[in-house]
C-alpha cells in the first residue's frame, strides 16, 4: 500500500491530465498560425466559411504568385527595408552590447566588492521599469538632440532592454568557467594575452555566441522603442506589421507579412536552442 | 618592512581600478539613458520646459490636473486589470507546463522548440494572431457559425475592442507563459529532484510535496518573471492600442496620445502620466519584492 503511493508521487512519466495539458497549450501556441498561413494563400475567404471560397491556385490566370505574397514581396510593401534596417540595428546593437557588457560580466562573475547587489540590481532595473516610461521620456531628450528618427537614436535605446539579458548569460557562462585553466596557463609563462587569445577566448565562445544571439533576438523583437525612437523614419518589422494591423483588421498582405515577421524568430530557435542555458533565466532579482 | 607592503597596496589599488574601469562603460551607459530620462521626466512632469517656453518649475499643477480627472483613475485601473489578470494567468499555465516539462515524455526535445515560439517573435504577432482569432470574421466566430451557434458576425460575442480586454489578456499571455515557464523550468531542473523524492519517502502527499517543497522552491523563479512581465504589462502600448476598448485607454495609450495633440503644452501632461507610471509600477514592484524577501527571512533564506 505505502509503495504504491510513492510510485504515484515519485512518478517522472507524465499523468493523463498532463498529456492533455501539453497538448492544448501545444494547439494554444501554434494553432493560430494555421489559418494565418491560409489566410495568405486564399483568393476569397467569406464569412463562415471555415475553407477559403477561392485560393489562389484556382485563379492563377489572373496572378501569378499568391496575391499576398505578390504584395509582400514587393517594394510597395516596405518588407525588404524593414528586413534590412532589422538585421542592421540588431548587428550593430549586438556587437556593442557585447563590447561593453564582456568586462562587466567577467568582474561581477569573478570578484567581490562592496555594492556588488546593489550594482546587480541597477543592471536588472531595465527588466522592470516600464518600456512606455522610458521611451517616450527619452523621445523628448533625443528629439532635442536630433537623435529622433535616426539610425544612432534607435540603437541606443535598444541598449536599455538587451544589457541586462546580455550581463545575465554572459555572467552565467564566466561563473561555469572558474579561472583553473588561466591559473595554469599563468604558471606555464603564458602573458597576459596569451591566455586571453588562447585560453579564455576558445572556452567562453559559445557562452558569448549564444548571449549575442539572444541579444540579437530581444532587439529585433522590440517594438515600442522602435516605434517611439524611428518616428516612422526607419522602420522594422515589428513597426511594419503594427502600423499594417493598428486598425484592427487582418487581410491577406498582413497575413504575408506577419508570417514574414515570424521568420527570423523561428530560425534563431532553431539555432540558439542548443547555445542558449535554461539556467541563465532562473536567476532571481538581487539576492 | 613597510616596502612590500605599499606595493602590495598599490597592486590591491590598481586592481581596485582596473575592475571599476570594466563596470564603467556599462554603468555609464544605463546611467546616461535611464537616470537621464528619469531626472528628465520628473523635471518636465514639474513644469520645467523652456524649449516650449514653459518654464514654472516647480508646478505640481500637471499632476494635480491628472490625478484630479476622473479619467486617469480609470485608465490606471484598466492598466492594472489587463496586467495582473494576464500575469496571473500565465503565471498558472506556465507552472504547470515547467512541471509537466520535467518529466520523461515522447517529443519532448522537439516540444521545447515548440513552446518557446512566442519567446521569439514580437507581440505585434501575437496581436494579428489574436485578430484573425478572436475577432468577430475570426476563425472562432466561424466555428461557431459552423456549429451553428450563430447566423451572422454580429451575433458573435464581441472579444476584441472591449474593456474587459480579453483579446489583450490572450496576447500578453500567449507570449508570456513560455517565457514563465522557461524561468520555473530553469530552477526546477537546478534543483533536481531529490527533495521531492525525500519528502515522498517520509510519506508526503503529492499536494503536501507540491505546496511545501516543490513551490518554495520555485518561488524565487516565480517572483522574478512575475517581475518582469508584470512590469512589462503595465508600459505596453501595442496590444491595449489595437485590441483595446477605446477611451478610457490605458496609461501608456494616454501618454502617447497626450504627446500626439496637436496642443504642445499637453506634452508636460503626458510627462506627468509617464512619471505616474514609473511611479506606480516602482511601488507596486517594490512593495512585491520586499514582501518576497520578508516571506524569504521568515522561512530561514538569505
Amino acid at each position: 500500500m505505502a509503495r504504491r503511493k510513492f510510485k504515484s508521487a515519485l512518478n517522472s512519466r507524465l499523468s493523463g491530465f498532463q498529456k492533455i495539458y501539453l497538448l492544448l497549450i501545444a494547439g494554444f501556441i501554434l494553432g493560430p498560425f494555421i489559418p494565418l498561413l491560409i489566410q495568405s494563400f486564399a483568393f476569397r475567404w467569406a464569412w463562415p466559411d471555415l475553407l477559403p471560397g477561392t485560393w489562389w491556385l484556382e485563379q492563377r490566370e489572373k496572378s501569378l504568385l499568391p496575391l499576398a505574397w505578390d504584395y509582400v514581396l514587393s517594394p510597395y510593401s516596405r518588407v525588404w527595408e524593414a528586413t534590412l534596417n532589422t538585421v542592421f540595428i540588431g548587428l550593430v546593437v549586438t556587437v556593442i552590447c557585447l563590447a561593453i557588457c564582456l568586462p562587466a560580466a567577467r568582474v561581477l562573475a569573478r570578484e567581490k566588492f562592496r555594492g556588488k547587489s546593489a550594482f546587480e540590481f541597477f543592471l536588472s532595473m531595465p527588466l522592470i521599469v516600464p518600456e512606455a516610461a522610458i521611451g517616450i521620456a527619452l523621445l523628448m531628450i533625443f528629439i532635442r538632440l536630433g537623435l529622433a528618427g535616426s539610425y544612432t537614436g534607435i540603437i541606443i535605446v535598444h541598449l536599455i532592454p538587451t544589457i541586462p539579458y546580455m550581463i545575465r548569460m554572459l555572467t552565467a557562462v564566466y561563473q561555469g568557467l572558474g579561472t583553473d585553466f588561466e591559473e595554469q596557463a599563468m604558471i606555464l609563462g603564458a602573458s597576459r594575452w596569451q591566455v586571453m587569445r588562447m585560453v579564455t577566448l576558445p572556452m567562453l565562445l559559445p557562452g558569448v555566441v549564444a548571449g549575442a544571439l539572444f541579444t540579437f533576438l530581444v532587439s529585433t523583437n522590440i517594438f515600442l522603442l522602435t516605434f517611439f525612437m524611428g518616428q516612422g523614419k526607419i522602420i522594422t518589422l515589428p513597426t511594419l506589421l503594427f502600423s499594417k494591423i493598428a486598425g484592427g483588421t487582418l487581410d491577406a498582405s498582413a497575413a504575408g507579412i506577419t508570417l514574414v515577421v515570424t521568420v527570423p524568430g523561428i530560425i534563431l530557435l532553431l539555432i540558439t536552442e542548443r547555445f542558449i542555458k535554461e539556467e541563465a533565466f532562473g536567476k532571481g532579482f538581487g539576492n | 618592512m613597510t616596502q612590500p607592503n605599499t606595493t602590495e597596496l598599490a597592486r590591491h589599488r590598481r586592481e581596485r581600478m582596473m575592475m571599476w574601469l570594466q563596470l564603467t562603460p556599462v554603468l555609464l551607459v544605463l546611467s546616461v539613458l535611464f537616470g537621464g530620462a528619469l531626472i528628465l521626466a520628473v523635471m518636465q512632469s514639474l513644469g520645467f520646459a523652456p524649449w516650449f517656453g514653459v518654464n514654472t518649475f516647480p508646478d505640481f499643477s500637471y499632476f494635480g490636473a491628472l490625478w484630479g480627472s476622473w479619467s486617469f483613475w480609470q485608465s490606471l485601473g484598466l492598466t492594472l486589470y489587463y496586467a495582473i489578470v494576464s500575469t496571473v494567468i500565465a503565471l498558472v499555465m506556465g507552472i504547470f507546463l515547467a512541471l509537466a516539462m520535467v518529466r520523461m515524455f515522447p517529443c519532448k526535445t522537439l516540444y521545447k522548440y515548440l513552446y518557446k515560439l512566442p519567446l521569439m517573435i514580437p507581440y505585434t504577432v501575437g496581436i494579428a494572431l489574436a485578430v484573425i482569432m478572436l475577432g468577430n470574421g475570426g476563425m472562432i466566430s466561424r466555428l461557431s457559425a459552423f456549429f451553428g451557434f450563430i447566423g451572422d458576425p454580429s451575433e458573435f460575442p464581441q472579444i476584441l475592442k472591449t474593456h474587459y480586454g480579453w483579446g489583450v489578456i490572450a496576447v500578453y499571455v500567449w507570449k508570456q507563459t513560455p517565457f514563465v515557464t522557461l524561468t520555473i523550468y530553469a530552477v526546477l531542473l537546478g534543483v533536481g529532484r531529490e527533495t521531492e523524492e525525500a519528502a515522498s519517502i517520509l510519506g508526503a502527499s503529492k499536494r503536501q510535496i507540491f505546496f511545501q517543497v516543490t513551490m518554495p522552491q520555485i518561488l524565487p523563479g516565480i517572483v522574478s518573471s512575475t517581475l518582469i512581465i508584470f512590469a512589462f504589462n503595465i508600459g505596453a502600448f501595442e496590444a491595449p492600442f489595437i485590441l483595446g476598448g477605446g477611451f478610457p485607454d490605458t496609461l501608456p495609450v494616454v501618454a502617447w496620445r497626450y504627446f500626439n495633440d496637436a496642443d504642445y503644452t499637453l506634452q508636460l501632461q503626458g510627462m506627468a502620466t509617464v512619471v505616474s507610471i514609473a511611479l506606480i509600477a516602482s511601488i507596486i514592484l517594490y512593495s512585491y519584492l520586499a514582501f518576497y524577501r520578508r516571506y524569504e527571512r521568515r522561512i530561514g533564506r538569505n
